[in-house]
């Protein structure tokens, strides 16, 4: 088909495609600075005079700060995790031959099949007995463990492309197996943990599930979780929904613009080969 | 460097991960004690936290801290918590079944009317909606009875030319009519919330039903849903849908609310607990109320009423007495005396003075015409609740997707599938 | 490196290093999922355990009301990964393609393609919510002035639309997702055998549908897989829409919302049922796992690898 052929025809997708994502967006930031008894009167009109008043509310309501601090506490620490426990595995599992570790890499492949939603659960149960609900450090670990398939089973990966004579060299110069790891091959998989760490990190910062169930006092919840409790309370003020919504959105989009290569072969890791 | 980055956060996390290990984080400082105070009226939270200024002033050393949540959610979030061990000191409960369950499972503190003397003021009618299914201690102080009636707008019934009250259901139609001819919107209600249908069906149902002979022919098993004026009732929810604005199916709660709050519709079909949200939105507008309409002629008017709502103590609360000194705060005649004139609720005590009109005028009608709201008082003790069926049966009745017959068999299934005397029952 | 075994000092670096992780998968995991399966198997009275009862739990499941609810939401999974596979996959693959052939801007467009993805499901949904309102949303309004009248529908409140909507603001979400996985792949194209069909004279369609599509297996079969997945484990987005209930009138209801219902109690009443629940998340696991598994091993057959 001529159309099919035609490279104004995909320049017309991409410009369709960009409207598209970028007028909500562009709604959304218009709106927040927008007073709210404007919307009755004009629900679709541009800020001309952009009004500062929705954000003042949003973050001096008290509870903004701490969502941001809550999340960025949840997401850090499990990535920390996540970082130190994937390396590990990963070395381990490239490198050593031993009886059952391929059994082992089956199993954590598995795991990348069991969403924690289903578990969920056994897990407050569990976590209950753990005298781990209603706290930060027990969300960390839950989400670890969910991420930690996919990132030892990443790590597993770039650990397996590097040769073997590093090792054999590193050994032969009489280092011992971690400084081999430490020394020798960490700063060689760097791009690998670049990509871990995206992979896991954005929808740990994304999800509102878990801290739903998991954390009860209102001073420990999540961006995300807040935002819902936020919805709730601002029902009807437009102006500040918005404004909420955008200050959630923020972090990651200044990131995402910043890193977007990154941030795109991260995310699409699982399902790109190579 | 990206590298360099991503660990520096991942370090600067972690040493706040390691501060909220060491430093036990929350509440009891070295004097003062900290009270978490849950609720699902989002509405109410500049009247909760003005009143507990005042209660801090009196009681130095203690602090509370009121969080409200998404209505919708509430059930879920406090079992949850509950269950985890976590929830807040004080609990505002929903009546009856709702939170039935918690409270057999000892999640709350047993009340005597030792430690909560407002107790003894209240009727068994009022004090059942706080008392657990299985266990019948006492474990919530209720604080209002809400009522459910028909509000107004004068102002746009005087222009629209309706002169009269309408007492009859034609009668009313008759007044949507003029409205509508006068270019206002005759109902708020729409039907984005199935809860609120509910309520609407439960205001002017009763007088098609047959009021509270019914509710005690249903609870004794004597009559059914299907009951012919049961469905009659179902069926009157479904004629009111050409009244509600347009798209009605996705109008939500509080648009439908804002609609009547900023004088766009004549009338709102529901309880007196809206009366606030309404002065909340629009300070200046005039609210008149009459009970729903009687069916016909012939039948007789009810007002659905029933314990709404009651404040609880966690039984897992680190401080049973400030918990205490603030449940009997919220017993005194000041605090119910500013539940009436601040949000317009009908306390529960009797010695409150009521000064509103409005909520006067209702009060009346209760004492004088009073039904039980079906629903809420007598099924939602065990799933599937009568509610259940009837939330998401009505919106979709109001767009004809089901029809009054199949939607009464369908509540009739549900509660005759636990409640004992309707079992194999149809 | 030695096969037969580890040494000494291997030994114990790979105890220090591979446990601590495994034992995390397992204990937080693991262990959960299978406490999953053996809940399922007891009697339940809100969170505290019964008796065995054996697969009670899962007759009751297919028994009144719980067997109408789980074969609608079973439908409406059905029917969104249906959805999703054709407008989702296929208007990725359009926007990968499209990608792949300009050139001018291309590092912008495909920096906007992919920024839906970032965001939460929670912001996406709550944006969306405003922008669909039927009174003050904008694009009601739009089509009102333009005098669309019929086509302002309150696009997430009518039992008619609400699932196509959630749909559709599923799709503006996640497209990006399946355009650059299709992307890559189309990169990673050995550019010569293009080049050589285009000098023997074949036509951009012919070498679209003979060269590129084949190659481009790999992909579709990892972005279906992820795509069944997701739709029978949708929750996020039908929770922030409709609620646990699945509003209106359940047009919204999900295998997972159900599920959280039974876990955790729902809109008018906090009874649960976590026996039913579990034997339900059970159910759901198979669906998932058995679609993967086979969907994964049908296509992975009709994989061309060059």
């Amino acid at each position: 088909m001529k159309l099919l052929a035609n490279r104004t025809f995909y320049q017309s997708v991409l410009i369709i495609n960009a409207i598209l994502v970028l007028t909500p967006i562009f709604f959304l930031i218009n709106s927040s600075l927008r007073e709210t008894s404007e919307f009755s009167r004009s629900p679709f009109g541009l800020a001309r005079n952009p009004y500062w008043g929705n954000y003042t509310s949003v973050w001096s309501g008290g509870e903004f700060p701490s969502y941001l601090l809550n999340s960025l506490i949840i997401t850090g620490g499990s990535l920390f995790l996540i970082a130190i426990l994937s390396v590990g595995a990963g070395f381990v599992l490239a490198r050593y031959q031993f009886r059952g570790s391929k059994l082992v890499l089956a199993f954590v492949l598995t795991g990348m099949l069991i969403p924690a939603k289903l578990a969920i659960l056994p897990l407050f149960i569990q976590l209950k007995w753990m005298g781990l609900l209603d706290s930060r450090i027990g969300l960390i670990l839950v989400y670890t463990s969910a991420a930690l398939p996919a990132a030892i089973f990443i790590m597993s990966g770039f650990f397996r492309s590097l040769p073997l004579d590093l090792d054999s060299a590193a050994r032969i110069d009489g280092a011992s197996e971690l400084q081999l790891l430490r020394r020798v091959l960490i700063p060689l998989v760097k791009p690998g943990m670049a990509i871990v760490a995206i992979y896991s990190a954005i929808p740990i910062w994304n999800d509102f599930f878990l801290p739903l169930v998991f954390l009860q006092s209102p001073e420990k919840k999540t961006i995300m979780q807040g935002l819902t409790v936020f919805f709730g309370q601002y029902a009807s003020q437009w102006g500040v929904l918005f404004a909420g919504l955008t200050l959630a959105a923020l972090p990651l989009v200044i990131l995402y613009l910043i890193l977007s290569e990154q941030f795109i072969k991260g995310l699409t890791a699982g399902a790109v080969k190579g | 460097m990206k590298i360099t980055y991503t660990w520096l956060r991942a370090l600067v996390a972690a040493l706040f991960a390691a501060t909220t290990v060491v430093l036990p984080g929350t509440t009891s400082a070295s004097a003062a004690t900290e009270l978490t105070f849950w609720s699902w009226r989002t509405e109410d939270k500049a009247f909760y936290e003005s009143q507990i200024k005042l209660f801090e002033a009196k009681n130095p050393g203690i602090t509370v801290k009121f969080t409200p949540y998404l209505n919708t959610e509430y059930n879920a979030i406090v079992s949850t918590a509950l269950t985890a061990g976590k929830g807040p000191d004080i609990v505002q409960l929903r009546p009856y079944g709702a939170m039935a369950n918690l409270m057999d499972a000892g999640s709350f503190l047993p009340l005597t009317t030792t430690s909560v003397p407002a107790l003894k003021k209240l009727s068994p009618g009022i004090l059942a909606a706080a008392q657990g299914y299985k266990d019948k201690k006492q474990f919530g102080l209720p604080y209002a009875v809400s009522a459910l009636g028909v509000m107004y707008n004068p102002a746009i019934l005087s222009a629209s030319g309706v002169n009269a009250l309408p007492q009859t259901m034609s009668q009313m139609v008759a007044a949507f009519e003029k409205v509508k001819k006068a270019g206002y919107l005759p109902l708020g209600n729409a039907g984005g919330n199935g809860p609120a249908l509910e309520q609407l069906h439960a205001t002017i149902g009763p007088s098609y039903y047959g009021g509270t002979q019914f509710f005690n022919d249903v609870v004794a098993g004597k009559k059914t849903f299907t009951d012919k004026g049961y469905v009659a009732s179902l069926k009157a929810v479904a004629d009111l849908a050409k009244y509600m604005p347009a798209n009605y199916q996705g109008i939500d709660y509080n648009t439908a609310r804002g609609l009547f709050a900023n004088e766009k519709a004549a009338f709102y079909i529901g309880g007196n607990y809206e009366m606030g949200y309404f002065r909340s939105l629009n300070p200046s507008i005039n609210i008149g109320w009459f009970p729903a309409p009687k069916a016909t002629a012939g039948s007789k008017r009810y007002v659905g009423t029933w314990g709404d709502g009651s404040y609880a103590i966690n039984s897992k609360t680190a401080d049973q007495a400030a918990a205490l000194k603030f449940l009997n705060f919220l017993g005194t005649k000041e605090f119910g005396q500013a539940l009436v004139d601040e949000i317009a609720f009908i306390p529960t005590a009797p010695y409150v003075k009521i000064n509103d009109q409005a909520v006067k005028e209702i009060n009346r009608w209760v004492k004088t015409l009073g039904t039980p709201f079906l629903n809420v008082v007598g099924f939602r003790y065990e799933n599937p609740t009568s509610s259940s069926i009837l939330q998401p049966g009505f919106q979709k009745l109001i767009v004809g997707g089901t029809t009054p017959e199949q939607l009464a068999k369908d509540v009739q299934t549900a509660v005759a599938s636990w409640y004992g005397p309707q079992k194999g029952k149809s | 490196m030695s096969k037969s075994g580890l040494k000494r000092d291997q030994h114990r670096a790979a105890l220090f290093l591979l446990v601590p992780g495994i034992l995390t998968i397992v204990l937080f995991t693991t262990v959960p999922a299978l406490t999953t399966l053996s809940y399922s198997l007891f009697a339940w009275v809100g969170f505290q355990r019964g008796d065995f009862i054996g697969l009670d739990n899962f007759l009751r499941l297919f028994e009144y009301p719980f067997r109408d609810q789980f074969f609608m939401v079973l439908r409406h999974n059905t029917l969104v990964f249906i959805a999703v596979m054709i407008f989702q996959t296929g208007l990725g693959l359009l926007v990968a393609y499209a990608l792949f052939k300009v050139v001018r801007g291309r590092r912008a467009y495909r920096t906007i393609v992919f920024l839906p993805v970032i965001f939460s499901l929670v912001i996406v949904g709550y944006m969306w919510q405003t922008l669909l309102d039927p009174f003050y949303g904008p694009i009601n309004q739009i089509l009102l002035k333009v005098g669309l009248t019929d086509w302002a529908l309150p696009w997430l409140g009518d039992t008619r639309t609400a699932l196509p909507t959630l749909v559709f603001i599923n799709l503006w979400r996640w497209v990006g997702f399946p355009a650059i996985v299709f992307l890559a792949g189309l990169n990673a194209i050995n550019q010569e055998f293009i080049e050589a069909a285009r000098i023997d004279g074949a036509s951009e369609g012919q070498i679209f549908r003979k060269i590129l599509f084949p190659l481009l297996a790999p992909s579709l079969t990892i972005i279906t897989v992820l795509t069944f997945i997701g739709a029978f484990e949708w929750f996020d987005l039908p929770f922030v829409l409709g609620g646990s209930n699945g509003s209106p009138a359940g047009a919204t209801d999900t295998l997972a919302l159900m599920f959280y219902r039974l876990s955790f109690g729902s809109v008018d009443s906090g009874a649960n049922n976590v026996g039913v629940g579990s034997a339900l998340g059970v159910v759901i696991f198979t669906i998932v796992g058995l679609g993967a598994a086979l969907g994964s091993n049908l296509l992975r057959r009709r994989e061309v690898e060059m």
